[in-house]
């Protein structure tokens, strides 16, 4: 019973999300991965990059189960994703995810928002985690806002509080699908900036994301997937100056 | 992106002008309007004066005075009646606590000024008291009737005012408070109507009149509500069996039209059921009211369901939340909140629904009211109750609709996630 | 992927959960029939249509078949059934007419009219439609004066005997006219039936007017602008412009209340006017066949909706297409 929520630790290692040749095919037939392989090591902060349709959002999305897959493997911190409900679970609560639509709750106020998941999924006394959401909202720079609801917040401010709501889970892998594609240009920054800290504080990362002066400053590594597969892996310095595939240089003209 | 609506056109001629212009361009803009104002002024004093002049003169209300317990209540022992004015008197007082509690506690993003009486209560209230205090003269009813229904209002607007004036002082959970007794309200009504665990007994055969149209329609609203939620989320399934098992029942019972319900109801019922197993007449048909209302409601709550994006599930799954968990906390409360108007819409559909109980024999409010048309003594003086009958329903109707409103403006429309 | 006990795996238990409700259904379904089946040959009632050819017995007052008390229950219910229909075509097109012009009366520039058609919405949406049916038949209709004291415009005649109305008959036009054995008209309407469509038309026209209102609503403000910047005026910019773009969220919402007309209209026996539901109810009296004659309500109520549907569709293709 507990061995999938707290894998024990000789399977703890420096790795914390290993995919490997993940194939997925869509139920119209369409393969939107093809073999795509990545490794995370922890405390890292890994960008994806590539064109749109290129499979990245998918492929972040099998992280945490949001999508299956039909070939291949997924371990997430020791503990590798199959089609059992309860490993799903468990690896849903150790992975926190912040999506391009903010997808805050807009039935609950903020602060509801950041202590619904620890409560009940958690089972943590609900004090102590308002406690921990004011200080998350504090971090993240709105923490005035914490009784209103989040119609009632800028973009850049909703986005902000779902990374909040991410972090109050404590999970131990953090995954942005394109975290400032929808925000208005003069949001974009804050939202990069609370990533930024969050960077300097050793959380482990995967954003996928166009922001290449972020990428740049903050990834450890960047990915470029083309047609569901990972095509080039390299430092931020090398990938964006001396790429070596010639489809990361056509991508890299197409946005520079 | 909401749409602007198309203008009314007297947006455009809304400037401040002396209240005799404004009349003017309100009722004849033009020659022809001015025609057709003046005709339909004429119209309206002419019916209005018929009316007042048949109400006044012609009108003979004994036929309603003589009644009234019997459109109430119907049969029901008169020994046993304090049980429903005790009723009566718990309902008004929670209606008035929740009233003022709602007041006492403005929703807490909104800067309001908790106030005591806002305009609209005093509106309201002014309202109320005024019907309290004239309608028992209006109908001449009896003196001990006269001073219950006093009573009546009174405890209500007193409830109203005390929570209003001291509901701040209790936890903001209070309001919680009122949401489950409202619940536990209706089973002690339903013990109360019905008797049993030390009351006497009372058969359902000799609930009648209002009562009966009001248990009726409460009780099916009440069970088709989740009913249909299953239905709505049934449709909506991936699940193909699932889906097409609500579709076919969903659409089977729209497609009949609920007199023919009834009739399977009362004919075919016993049937189906072991011998002797089947439920009482009014039973039967409080199931088949239910049943059909509830796909209805199903049809209301799917259009709910589309409208929630489906980001909200995944949000909520990502987060470690299960599957029921992320549909009864996240998704179903943004579905209800969207599809409230059309919801309500269904439940006064479904008051107006109870009127066919009367074609299958039962006593409803409409059924007695024909039971008392039907009675020699009372002949020719069928138009008063039509115009009672009329005014009851209409207002248990419109104050449905109205309530529901006051609902949806304290549900702020940006609490639902929109779609992009 | 190995490993996973069956009962926790995601591909499976949506499966699970199917298997299960599925057989649920069936448990109960297969309850309910065995019980049918045991009560009904109980009662000697097992279901046969032979019924439907012995003579009826009964008379039904007014139909379009021709119909007496001799010929057998088919023919009693096809008769019903005709009536059913024609009572849904007129109260069709009655209520659309006046659903459209009080409807587009919550536009007009009289704040008089406006107020008038919002009045008559509320009023009539919110008292039940049974309640106004035997208003329009017993308070109404039953109260005209008759013979020569009936109600009348040279067209038109009100009475209690019924509506008589103008009309061409052996070739030349001819007015209701008062004989000796009453009122004579080329096209005449009984009482019940002229209640019964007075009771439909003005409730199903109430929700028809919200409809249309909706729809007129929907039109963006912008259009009313263009049209007005373009010199077109109230009427005009209605007709050519708004109209024709709100009919494609009008029509769906038509059919939707041209299908509860059609259930409506069984409420035919409040007003004394036989229609399909009627003689079905004496039919089961007579033979005490209730399955048989639900089978047929049920069926005859679902090929009309599904007609309805079908012609609304039809017509719904045709105003969402022209847009492009």
């Amino acid at each position: 019973m507990a061995a999938p929520m707290n894998p024990p630790s000789p399977c703890r290692s420096d790795v914390m999300i290993q995919a490997e040749a993940v194939e997925k095919w869509y139920p119209n037939g369409f393969q939107a991965l093809r073999g795509a392989s990545l490794t995370v090591n922890r405390g890292e902060v890994v960008v994806i990059m590539g064109p749109s349709g290129s499979g990245k959002s998918t492929f972040i999305r099998t992280f945490n189960a949001l999508e299956d897959f039909q070939k291949g493997s997924i371990t997430v911190d020791g503990i590798a994703l199959s089609n059992d409900v309860r490993n799903i679970d468990a690896i849903r609560r150790e992975v926190g995810m912040v999506f391009q639509q903010f997808n805050l709750f807009p039935h609950l106020t903020v602060l509801e928002n950041l202590t619904l998941a620890p409560v009940l999924v958690r089972k943590r006394p609900r004090a102590e985690v308002e406690l921990q959401a004011r200080a998350l909202l504090e971090r993240v720079g709105i923490a005035e806002q914490a009784e209103k609801f989040p119609g009632q917040l800028s973009g850049g401010q909703q986005q902000r509080v779902a990374i909040a709501r991410a972090l109050c889970m404590e999970p131990r892998v953090l995954l942005f699908d394109e975290p400032t594609s929808s925000l208005d240009p003069e949001m974009v920054r804050e939202v990069l900036d609370v990533i930024q800290a969050l960077a300097a504080d050793d959380i482990t990362m995967v954003v996928v994301t166009h922001e290449v002066r972020f990428a740049r400053q903050v990834a450890h590594r960047v990915v470029l997937m083309d047609q569901g597969e990972v095509v080039e892996e390299a430092e931020p310095e090398t990938f964006f100056t001396a790429p070596r595939h010639e489809r990361t240089q056509r991508f890299l003209e197409q946005i520079l | 992106m909401r749409k602007r609506s198309a203008p009314s056109p007297i947006a455009f001629a809304a400037a401040a002008a002396s209240p005799l212009k404004r009349l003017q361009r309100q009722l004849a803009p033009s020659a022809a309007d001015a025609l057709l104002s003046l005709g339909l002024v004429a119209l309206i004093l002419w019916a209005a004066l018929q009316l007042l002049g048949w109400a006044m003169g012609r009108a003979d209300w004994a036929v309603v005075q003589l009644n009234s317990m019997l459109l109430l209540v119907g049969r029901y022992p008169l020994a046993e009646q304090w049980r429903l004015w005790l009723l009566a008197l718990l309902l008004a007082l929670q209606a008035g606590l929740s009233w003022g509690l709602l007041r006492a506690w403005p929703r807490a993003d909104r800067r309001e000024q908790a106030r005591l009486w806002p305009r609209h209560d005093r509106i309201a209230g002014l309202l109320l008291a005024l019907l309290a205090l004239l309608l028992p003269f209006a109908l001449h009813l009896a003196g001990p009737l006269q001073w219950r229904w006093w009573l009546l209002a009174a405890v209500l607007l007193a409830g109203r005012w005390a929570a209003g004036r001291w509901g701040q002082q209790l936890p903001r959970r209070a309001l919680k408070l009122v949401a489950v007794l409202w619940p536990l309200l209706y089973l002690l009504g339903f013990w109360l109507i019905g008797g049993g665990l030390g009351l006497a007994a009372v058969s359902p055969g000799d609930w009648g009149g209002l009562l009966l149209t009001l248990l009726m329609a409460s009780f099916a609203m009440a069970l088709s509500f989740p009913l249909g939620v299953l239905l709505a989320l049934g449709r909506r399934s991936s699940l193909p069996l699932l889906r097409w098992g609500s579709v076919a029942y969903i659409e089977f019972i729209r497609g009949a039209p609920l007199i023919t319900l009834l009739f399977v109801g009362q004919n075919i019922l016993g049937f189906l059921l072991p011998g002797g197993a089947s439920p009482d007449r009014i039973w039967r048909a409080a199931w088949v009211l239910t049943l059909f209302a509830a796909a209805y409601l199903a049809e209301a709550v799917r259009s709910g369901l589309a409208a929630v994006p489906p980001g909200q599930l995944e949000a909520a799954r990502s987060l470690g939340l299960s599957q029921p968990q992320s549909m009864v906390l996240v998704v179903i409360p943004q579905a209800l909140r969207v599809a409230l108007p059309a919801m309500v819409g269904q439940f006064i559909a479904l008051l107006q629904d109870t009127t066919l109980l009367s074609l299958i024999g039962l006593l409803d409010l409409l059924g007695t009211a024909r039971g008392i048309m039907a009675n020699p003594e009372f002949l020719g003086h069928s138009s008063e109750l039509y115009l009672v009958l009329a005014v009851l329903y209409w207002g248990c109707c419109a104050s449905l609709g109205l309530g529901s409103r006051a609902l949806e403006r304290r549900l702020d429309p940006r609490s639902v996630a929109s779609r992009r | 992927m190995n490993g996973t006990p069956w009962w926790r795996d995601r591909r499976v238990l949506p499966w699970l959960l199917q298997a299960g409700v599925g057989l649920a259904v069936l448990v109960v379904v297969a309850w309910l029939m065995t019980n049918l089946v045991r009560n009904l040959s109980a009662a000697g009632l097992l279901l046969s249509w032979r019924w439907l050819g012995q003579p009826a017995g009964f008379d039904l007052s007014e139909t379009l078949l021709p119909f007496n008390a001799s010929m057998s229950y088919g023919r009693a219910l096809l008769a019903g059934l005709l009536n059913t229909l024609r009572v849904i075509v007129f109260a069709l097109v009655g209520s659309s007419l006046l659903g459209l012009l009080v409807g587009m009366a919550a536009f007009s520039r009289n704040g008089l009219l406006r107020g008038l058609a919002r009045v008559y919405v509320e009023l009539v949406r919110n008292v039940p439609l049974l309640l106004q049916l035997l208003f329009w038949y017993f308070v109404v209709f039953l109260a005209l004066p008759d013979g020569a004291a009936a109600l009348g415009w040279p067209a038109l005649v009100l009475a209690k005997s019924g509506l008589y109305i103008a009309g061409f008959a052996d070739g030349r036009w001819q007015l209701p006219q008062l004989l000796a054995s009453g009122w004579q008209a080329p096209v005449h309407l009984s009482v019940e039936f002229a209640a019964l469509l007075t009771g439909l038309i003005t409730y199903i026209g109430a929700f028809i007017a919200e409809v249309v209102r909706g729809g007129i609503a929907s039109v963006p403000a912008g259009q009313w602008e263009a049209a007005s910047s373009l010199g077109l005026h109230g009427a005009a910019i209605l007709r050519h412009i708004v109209l024709p773009q709100a009919l494609r969220v009008i029509v769906p919402g038509l059919t939707n209340q041209y299908i509860s007309l059609a259930k409506a209209s069984s409420l035919a026996l409040a007003c004394g006017f036989t229609d399909l539901y009627s003689v079905a109810e004496t039919t089961l009296n007579q033979t005490g066949r209730a399955v048989e004659v639900v089978l047929v309500l049920l069926a005859a109520y679902l090929a009309i909706d599904l007609l309805i549907s079908a012609a609304m569709n039809g017509l719904n293709r045709l105003v969402q297409v022209r847009e492009r």
